[in-house]
């Protein structure tokens, strides 16, 4: 059993990704606020399933041949996201709020927080169980 | 896992401000620049303009400043008799700035700026999470 096929440090992995996924597009919609013509983005939120099913070690397609093509090349990004406009568009097409994105640029911080928090206590609670 | 992908946007977009923020302070330091030469026009006020590329290497959406482009508008007139460049009836050409526009379009490229500064702060302090968690 390697220690990624925890489900819980899995689960955290998950999570962490997807925060730091929706951390980029945050950081997209924030640089382009001026930029006229752009729509914010967002990241389709992470359901409790679609977490259980990440984090389980089922079946997966593997490349097991060179001349195989891989499902999810490592370049591509893991998340689904979608246009999510923070308010009514501007006279130049632009939809982006930046006390919005603030908003959320903080939350996503306090909750990636949190999940490296709870990832550094089940490393914690692992050690206690092996006497360290 | 890499940050670099937030930063460099956030990077991308503090540089497209700043240069903004030189076109503006072209227009202020012109604002009353007239013509060298007798019934010439005067400096012309810059639009700075801000654009989206999609940057295939990073997968992310860049900005950069554009190409300034002119404002069309009419200049102002002043009566001014007594200056060399003053035309028949004695009113010279002054530059299409208005002062009160640029203020305010400077303050909203200081309020981006911030914005892009922050994004990168908060990055930066989550990168710092995940790199303690080697400490635990």
């Amino acid at each position: 059993m390697n220690l990624p096929d925890v489900p819980l440090l899995s689960m955290l992995r998950e999570r962490m990704t997807w925060l730091h996924q929706r951390q980029d597009l945050l950081s997209q919609n924030v640089a382009n606020a001026d930029s006229p013509g752009y729509v914010a983005r967002d990241l389709k939120p992470l359901d409790f399933e679609s977490a259980l099913n990440g984090a389980s070690t089922g079946s997966q397609m593997r490349t097991t041949n060179a001349r195989h093509i891989a499902m999810t090349p490592s370049h591509m990004d893991k998340f689904e996201d979608h246009e999510t406009p923070d308010q009514a568009s501007n006279p130049n097409g632009n939809s982006v709020s930046l006390e919005m994105e603030m908003i959320k640029v903080a939350d996503t911080q306090a909750q990636f927080q949190a999940a490296a928090n709870i990832y550094a206590k089940a490393m914690t609670l692992m050690k206690t169980a092996i006497g360290h | 896992m890499d940050f670099s992908k937030s930063m460099s946007v956030a990077a991308s977009g503090m540089r497209a401000q700043t240069e903004r923020m030189k076109i503006i302070s072209e227009n202020i330091a012109n604002a009353n620049s007239t013509s060298a030469t007798k019934g010439g026009d005067p400096y012309r006020r810059k639009i700075a303009t801000l654009t989206t590329d999609f940057d295939r290497e990073l997968g992310a959406s860049l900005v950069n400043a554009g190409k300034p482009l002119p404002d069309k508008s009419d200049f102002r007139n002043q009566y001014d008799p007594g200056n060399p460049n003053a035309d028949s009836q004695g009113y010279v050409k002054l530059p299409n700035v208005d002062s009160l526009v640029e203020i305010m379009d400077m303050r909203e490229a200081q309020r981006s700026y911030e914005a892009d500064l922050s994004v990168m702060d908060s990055t930066k302090q989550m990168m710092a999470k995940t790199v303690d968690l080697l400490n635990k």
